[in-house]
Order: structure tokens, then sequence, then C-alpha cells
């Protein structure tokens, strides 16, 4: 599914090079249940963003189900993202401005999926997460783990085939993660929905089927 | 979709109540603004619009040529409505009518004064008089008949059943009336409250039936589809197949330029009020320019408030133009706002704004062209005020703004920021600079020295007996001791109607013909109007024995050039010779803003039409009007004492100098106050921003005045760059309209410094506000807040 190619990223300080990422070789299979894992500042989260298509590389090829992803046009690219990835955020980053079914229901609109039908998929996200009683809260109204909810319901909305967290649990208490994580593993297992997650802790990080460790922007293992 | 941008749109909205208020009041003044120009733009457009065939009506103009200089006159000879009828192709109908005139009427023991003309009957027709009694063919079938307004017909009689009444004219015949009609609109070059036949008029004024004098208005009702050009070409020589020696040529004038140009330079029309629709018309643009540009300012300046939900929207898969269509949206909606607004705002000033401009313009939004214009001005707006910010707000990286750092300031943003705030208070300050001189040149004319002493000065038609018994009047009115001197004149002074290239003298070149003023006084003419004879003498005051003599002013002398003036001779026409016995100071006439032009006063009290009155200096007005009033209706039993001061009607030359005056204060004023809307806006966001970093200030120890200075500084630079943009603009853009004024007023350094130093003044009230407020914060509050 995902093809990294010798991957390299930097950034210019006082002249010289800066590496953030440096000649990343990754495959992803379909299905797969990813955790990266490593210091502080070794580039997890812009491994993440350059897999997720928000965020380009200055050096090697990616390739997602076949597609060249930096030959792509940004209309392409697009199309290609929202079809297929959801994102979770350390910060949940939802609209302040919208209710939770609001947040929830706004990539379908981005993907034109007509009224009824995103009632039903909405209905039928808020009864998964038990989250129909606060449906018309907004996003201050709500505890950090319901908050973190409603950010994985959005992600999954709009059936990706693929899941990218960016420590989906570092602003949660230990139960509250545990939560999560066993959530991941369900839709992982049950919908065959392939998972990439940034974490700090082992615990977390043996969640999943494979995880590799970065430091100083190359792998430094990689655990099948 | 669009309900989702919808709802956050309102949610942001009330989120940022105050900016958003900043934002919809700056826009809605703006187009309120424009509103307003617009109504007065489209009412001056529509002037004479009542006239349903105007495209169709004349009037002629007579062009005259002397020494080089081309004269347009509205004065036409007697004969020519109907000799252009007949001979000229094209031409429907004609009429011919007197200039305005005041009648006194009387029914009963009620008199008043009403103005009207003297027309033939097609005039009723030609300008599509609606009857409520009576009807326009038969209506002057008796040779003293008279229509009458709605209006006069309600005064007099107190309904408009009144044909076959009959009304006193001026105390002496009896005219009957054979029609009313319905009241002239005010936005109408016609205005009259009666007509009666041209014929009346004819049989008193022999002239008439000379090519040569040129006295009274001819209108013309073209053909449908006539050939303007060659009707002209025909009128250009008319007068000469009838009188080949004459130099005055013909045109007609079409209708629908008689309100907005009709003004000529040497023989060429030039712009006339249409200089002004267009200006206002510009300023209207700038306004909504100035408005929209607080919206773009304030709209990024708030980026980063936005920032994150741009990334957020990204992530869910947005693309770019998804995310502009949504700020456009947000910007639509806010300028929909902003219309509405506008219009409570327009419904709220347009009772004064009519007072203002003197017009009774309504606001009918219903009506489609009004409710368009509306809605394409915020459509407009809110297109052009949400471009910028939305492609810039979508060009956010959604890594960078997720990631929750703040945005790097974009320094090309700010740059435009500030330009935009530079151009705003650029042209706030170039009308302030404008208004500021409008005012000084009304003021300064104003104040002209008119080479008499206008004040104390009152003057007012003669009529009934005041001729025969002007001296009983002088007399009698001295004798109140209020009144200084009293005479009589043929124009009242600062309009002298009439004058001829008739006059020679010698060493005069024969083939140049010079335009002389010619007036007709009473001997005291002079001493009243406290004017000064330079040399030789003022007339005798026994009337008589000056018949043969002439007092001329100093430019004819200068014409003349010769030695000894007093005692030399000139000819009018081929045989009345006329000696000068003095010359008299070069006093202003006609024109206000020129230089006297040659003038000849003979003492000759035949055809006068004026009395003037000169009271003794600081005498007490509401005393000496009274027995002044007192005096006149003795002596002229039954006539109204209809008198106006000579000051007042001066002020009324500069009627359109002093409402360009007023409306270029209220849209400067207004500019600023836009402006410094969006200034303040800017200022509230900057010191928001700053907030912690003027905490850290704080503890490390700056003082208040200190910090607000800091926080200041950087919008007064702006003003200040401001200044130095306006100041030559405005120089080269009043440089430019005070050229059209021959007596104008020096544009003096110190009033650029002035309004740079108001809008500096203004700019750091507005900018100081928010930085005190921020500098006098608590830093332990500003830093826990981060
Ligand atoms: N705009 C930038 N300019 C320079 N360096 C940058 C920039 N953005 C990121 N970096 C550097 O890239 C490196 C990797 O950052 P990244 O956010 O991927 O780290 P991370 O592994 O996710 O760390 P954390 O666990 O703290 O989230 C960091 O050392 C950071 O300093
Ligand atoms: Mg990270």
């Amino acid at each position: 599914m995902i093809q990294l190619e010798k991957i390299s990223k930097w950034y210019n300080t006082n002249g010289a090079r800066n590496f953030v990422l440096k000649d990343i070789h990754l495959d992803i299979e379909e299905g797969a249940f990813l955790s990266i894992m490593g210091p502080s500042g070794s580039g997890k989260s812009t491994l993440l963003n350059i897999i997720g298509m928000l965020d380009t590389s200055d050096e090697g090829n990616y390739r997602f189900f076949g597609e060249s992803v930096f030959d792509l046009k940004e209309k392409k690219r697009t199309e290609l993202y929202k079809k297929n990835i959801g994102y979770i955020f350390q910060a949940y980053h939802l609209i302040d401005e919208l209710t939770v079914y609001e947040n929830i229901e706004t990539p379908l609109l981005y993907q034109d999926v007509k009224g009824s039908e995103r009632k039903a998929m909405v209905a039928d996200m808020l009864d998964r997460f038990n989250m129909v009683g606060k449906k018309d809260l907004f996003p201050s109204q709500l505890s950090g783990g319901q908050q973190q909810l409603v950010g994985i319901a959005r992600a999954l909305i709009a059936k990706p085939k693929l899941l990218l967290a960016d420590e989906p649990t570092g602003n949660l208490n230990s139960k509250q993660g545990e939560e999560i994580m066993e959530l991941f593993k369900k839709i992982n297992t049950e919908d065959k929905i392939t998972i990439i997650q940034v974490t700090h802790s082992e615990k977390n990080a043996a969640y999943g089927d494979r995880i590799i460790d970065l430091l100083d922007g190359r792998i430094q293992q990689n655990i099948q | 979709m669009i309900k989702n941008y919808i709802k956050t749109s309102f949610r942001n909205l009330w989120k940022n109540r105050s900016h958003s208020f900043l934002n919809i009041a700056g826009l809605g003044i703006g187009i309120a603004c424009a509103a307003l120009i617009y109504l007065w733009v489209e009412d001056e457009l529509n002037y004479n619009h009542h006239f349903a065939n105007r495209k169709n009506l004349y009037k002629v103009k007579d062009q005259q040529t002397y020494d080089g200089t081309t004269y347009v006159f509205d004065a036409t000879p007697g004969k020519l409505a109907e000799g252009i009828k007949t001979e000229i192709p094209g031409i429907k109908r004609t009429s011919r009518a007197t200039w305005n005139s005041k009648k006194l009427f009387s029914a009963g023991d009620k008199s008043i004064n009403e103005e009207g003309y003297y027309v033939d009957p097609s005039f009723l027709s030609m300008f599509e008089l609606k009857f409520i009694k009576g009807n326009a063919i038969h209506a002057f079938d008796q040779l003293r008949s008279l229509v009458i307004t709605e209006k006069m017909a309600i005064k007099f009689f107190g309904n408009t059943e009144v044909t076959g009444q009959t009304l006193k004219v001026d105390n002496q015949q009896d005219y009957i009336i054979t029609g009313v009609v319905e009241d002239m609109p005010t936005d109408v070059s016609i205005q009259f409250e009666w007509l009666s036949p041209f014929k009346i008029y004819e049989d008193n004024n022999e002239w008439l039936q000379q090519w040569g004098s040129n006295g009274i208005i001819t209108y013309v009702e073209t053909e449908p589809n006539a050939n303007i050009e060659a009707i002209n070409k025909m009128m250009f020589g008319f007068v000469q197949t009838k009188k080949s020696e004459s130099i005055a040529h013909m045109f007609i004038y079409p209708m629908e330029r008689w309100r907005l140009y009709d003004t000529f330079d040497n023989g060429k029309e030039t712009e006339g009020r249409i200089k002004y629709v267009h200006l206002f018309s510009i300023i209207a643009w700038i306004i909504l320019l100035i408005a929209c540009i607080n919206f773009m300012n304030l709209a990024t300046a708030r980026s980063e408030q936005r920032a994150r939900e741009v990334g957020v929207r990204k992530v869910l898969g947005a693309g770019k133009s998804k995310l502009i269509a949504q700020f456009i949206g947000e910007s639509l909606i806010m300028a929909f706002i902003a219309a509405l607004l506008s219009v409570l705002i327009l419904v709220l000033v347009l009772p004064a704004f009519n007072g203002l401009v003197e017009k009774e313009l309504s606001a009918n939004i219903f009506k489609w062209n009004h409710l368009s214009a509306l809605m394409g001005i915020s459509l407009l707006c809110g297109l052009f005020a949400g471009s910028y910010p939305a492609f810039y707000l979508s060009s956010f990286n959604p890594v960078q703004v997720l990631k929750g750092l703040k945005l790097k300031t974009n320094v090309s943003a700010v740059f435009v920021r500030k330009g935009l705030v530079i151009l705003q208070f650029s042209i706030s300050i170039i009308l302030i600079i404008s208004t500021m001189i409008i005012y000084r040149q009304v003021n300064h004319i104003r104040q002209r020295n008119l080479g008499y002493n206008r004040q104390e000065l009152v003057y007012l038609p003669v009529e009934g007996n005041v001729v025969p018994h002007f001296n009983a009047i002088k007399y009698d009115l001295q004798k109140t001791g209020f009144v200084e001197n009293a005479a009589l004149s043929r124009s009242m002074v600062l309009q002298l109607g009439s004058n001829t290239g008739d006059f020679n003298w010698e060493g005069k070149d024969p083939n140049k013909q010079v335009l002389i003023t010619v007036e007709s006084v009473s001997p005291e003419y002079i001493s009243t109007m406290g004017m000064k004879v330079k040399e030789g003498r003022d007339f005798y005051s026994n009337i008589k024995s000056d018949s043969n003599n002439v007092i001329i002013n100093e430019s004819f002398a200068k014409i003349i050039n010769r030695k000894n003036i007093v005692g030399s001779t000139v000819t009018w026409g081929d045989d009345s010779k006329y000696t000068i016995v003095g010359v008299v100071n070069d006093f202003v006439y006609n024109n206000m803003y020129g230089t006297a032009a040659p003038l000849i006063l003979f003492t000759d009290t035949t055809s006068v039409n004026y009395l003037t009155v000169r009271f003794k200096p600081n005498s007490n007005l509401s005393a000496a009007l009274p027995a002044f009033e007192k005096v006149m209706k003795a002596n002229n039993p039954g006539y109204l004492v209809e008198y106006k001061f000579v000051d007042e009607s001066f002020d009324q030359y500069f009627k359109t100098e002093k409402l360009i005056g007023k409306l270029a204060a209220v849209f400067s004023i207004l500019a600023i106050v836009i402006s410094c809307l969006g200034l303040f806006g800017l200022a509230a966001y900057t010191a928001e921003r700053r907030t912690k970093e003027i905490g850290i200030r704080k503890v490390l120890g700056a003082s208040v005045n200190g910090l607000a200075t800091l926080l200041s500084k950087d919008f007064l630079i702006l003003v200040l760059i401001s200044c130095f943009i306006a100041f030559p603009v405005s120089y080269w853009m009043m440089h430019n309209w005070l050229n059209d004024y021959d007596y104008r007023v020096a544009m003096s350094w110190w009033i650029f410094v002035a309004a740079g130093l108001l809008a500096i003044l203004i700019a750091l009230i507005t900018v100081s506000y928010q930085a005190i407020k921020v500098a006098l914060t608590n830093p332990v509050k500003s830093l826990r807040n981060e």
C-alpha cells in the first residue's frame, strides 16, 4: 500500500543542511498496524505528515497504492488524500465553532456526500462511539477523552483505508489511552483499516503488529 | 456544505462580535455614504425627466463673437421663433417666452407676487402641461388670459374650480383664468406659477420686431427624427438671412444638457454641474474602497485565529477552492448585513442630507434599480473585500498551523496591510485638505471687496408709481433718519443684463467690436452704492442736464486708453454721441470671480426696474426696515414691498460652491471615521498579539507611557507617510480646481500642516485607547494566559 524510498527531508539552518529524515525506506502492507516511536525531535511527526500527504520530502519517492504522490497535482493529491486517509491529532483539533455532530460531518461535506446519506453515516458513528447524547455540544464542553473520540469518529466517518494518528493519547490519562488503543485494535482487525500511529508509550506501541524506532531521522529498529 | 459554512460564519461572527461590528459598521457606513451619493447623482441625471418628450426639446442659444472672444446667451430676437418654424425643416413647434418675471396678482383683498412667463400657446403642449381645468388648445384664445398652477389657485381661491375668475395684474388690468395646471416638480428647468399669452408682452415691446435685438427665450420642439446637425447648420446663418450685418449665430441646445452642462467658455461647451456629478461618483467609489480596505485588513490581521480552522479543514480534505469559497461566502454574508445596516443609516440620515443638498431625495429601497444597485454594491464589496483574505487564509500550510506554533508573521501580508492603511489615510487627508481649501475659497470670495459697500443695501423691483414718485419716496425715506440714499437702475447691481458691441470712440480699431455693458441709472446711483468717482465728476442731480453725458468704469477707460478721458466722446451706433464726464471705480458684477468688464452708465430712468436703498451704517434694521416699508406703502399703495439684501443675493452666487464644500466636509468626515474604525480594529489586534511581549516588558520594568508609545508609534508612522503622499496629490488637485476661478485664495502651507496634524491626532486617539489599555493590564495575568 505504502512504499517510501530514500525519503530525506532537511531544513537549512545557517547554511547547513539539518536532516530531519534521512534515507527512509519503508513498505507498509494494507491492513497493517504500525507504531512509530522515537525520542522527541527525531522526525516522527514529520514522517507521518509525509505519509499523510500534508508535507513533502526533499528527496526520495513515495508511492501510495502505486501512485507516485509527489508527482501528483495538488488537486489530484487532495482527491487521493480525502478518499483514503483519516487523521487524528494529539491536540484533537476539532473546529471550535462546530458541534460534535457538525465536526464529525465535515469530512463528508468535502467529499460531496448527499445529505440523507450523510445523516445516516453520522448517526451511525455517534451510535458506535456512544455519543448520541452529546451530538449538539461544542468541543469546549467535552473532556479531553471525549474530544479525542470525536476526533477519531471524524477521522473514520469517511471510511478511510489509512488512519494516521500523531500521539492520539498524548493528552489523555492511561485509562482513556487504553480505551483508544482497544478501539484502534478493533478498527484494524474488524474494519481492515491500516493504522499508523506515533507514540511515546511502549505499551501503546505494542498494540501494533509492527514498531519502527526513529532516531535522528533514521530508522533505528524495525520490529515485525 | 453551504449550511455548514453559514453556520461557521455566523458563529465566527458572533464569537468575534466586536471585530465583526467594526467590520460591518465600516462597510455599512461606506455603503450608506455611496448610496447617498448615488441618490444625489441619480437626481441630477434625472433632472428634466419629467418631460417625456425631452429628447425633442431645445432652447435656442445665441453666440456672438467680440474681439476674438465668443459669448453664448439665451437671448434671441422676437421674430426668430416664427421664422425658424416656417423656414427650417425638422422644427415642429416653437414658443417664445419671457424671462421669469414677478407680477403682483390681486383678488379681493389678497395681493401676492408670483413668478411666471409670457409664452406662445404652443408652449402649453410642448411642455406637456397637465391641465386640471381648461385645456392646452383653447387656454390662450383670449388676450388677457391666464393659466395658473394648482398651488397658485389654492393660494388665491382655496380650490381649483377657478376658470372664469379674474385676477388683477400689477393693479392694472384684469386677467381671466382659463386653465389650471398641475404644479411643476422641483427638478425641472421650467418653473412658473402663471403663464399668459406672449401677445400681451409683444404689444408692449416694439423692439421684438427687430432682428438686431435679442431679449427673449425661444424654445424649440423638433420632429422626432430630425437631423439636428442640419437644423443647426441653418440656424447658424439664419439671422443673417434677415439682417446681413448681424454677428448673432444661433444654435439649438438640447434639454438633456440644460441642467448639467450649459456653460460655455469662449463658445465651447464646458463641463457644468456634470463636473460635480463625476467628482462625487468618484468619491463614492473611493469611500467604498476605504471601507473594503478595512474589511481586508481586519480579516487578514485576524488570520492567526482562523489559521487552525484552515489547517483542520485541509486535513479533513478541504481543497483550496472550497476554502476560498468559504471565506468569500463569509465576507458576502458580512457585506449583506452591512447593506441592511446601510439602509437603516440611509433612512436615518436622509432627511438631514436632503436639508444639506436642498433636494427631496427618497431612498425608495424597493425601486428595482435601487435594490439592484444596493445588492450589486454589497456583492461587489463582499467579493472584492473577501478575495484577498480568502486567498491569503486558504494558502496556509496545515502542518505548520497545526503544530500549534504561532504563524510566522507573513512579511508580504504585513506590507499589504500597512500599504492599505497608508492608502486609506492618504485619501482621508486629501479629502480634509480639499474641504479646507474649498471652504477657504468660498469665504475668500464672500469677503471680496466688490468695489462698493454691499452691506445695509436693499433692492426691490419697481412697480406702480415708484418711478414717477421717486423723488418724493427718496425724500420720505431720508426723512425717516434711517436711509442715507436711494437710486433707480435698470438692473440690480450684481447682475447687469444688457451689453452691446455698438460703441465707437476715437482711436478704436474699426474692425473690432468691444462688448460694453450698458446700464441706465438715476443720478444717485454711484453715491448710493458707495462707489468712487476716480476722475471727473458724478452725475448732476438734475437728470436732464446729463442726458448726453455718460460715466464709464476704469476698465473701459483703460480700453479707450487716452489722455484726458474726461471730456472725450463715445458714439453709440451711427448717430448718438455722448461725452464722458467721469470715471467710476471698477466694481465686480455678473462674474463674481472675475474682474469688471467695461461698463458705461447713463442717467436715464425711462426703463428702470429696480430701486436700491442704502441704510445708514450700523442702523438698527429692526426699526429701519418697518420705517422703510411704511414709506413705500404710503407712496405706492396696493403693492407689496418685497425687498432683498444685496449681500444675501451675493451669497446666492456661491450656492454650488457652498454645497460642494458641505458635501466634501461630510464625505471627508465619513472617510476618516471609516479609516479610524479600521485602525481601531488593527490596533486592538496588535495589542492582543503583543500582550505577552508587553507583559514581559513590564516585568522588566517598562513604564506605561513607554509601552503606549511603543504600541502607537508604528501606526503614527503610517499616518505620517500618508501625509507625504496626500500633500502633493491634494496640492495638484486643488491647484486645478482653483484655476477655474480668477479670484482665488492662495494655498497656504499651514492648511496642509493642519490637515496632517488633524489626521495624526485622530489616529493617535484611536490607537492610544488600545495601547493604554494593554499597557495597563496586569502582566501576571497576560503571562499566565500563555
Ligand atoms: N520549520 C522548521 N525549521 C527547522 N526545523 C524544523 C522545522 N520544523 C521541524 N523542525 C525540526 O524537525 C525535527 C523533527 O520534528 P518532528 O516534529 O517531526 O519531531 P517529533 O519526532 O514529532 O517530536 P515530538 O516527539 O516532540 O513530537 C525537530 O528537530 C525540529 O526541530
Ligand atoms: Mg511529534
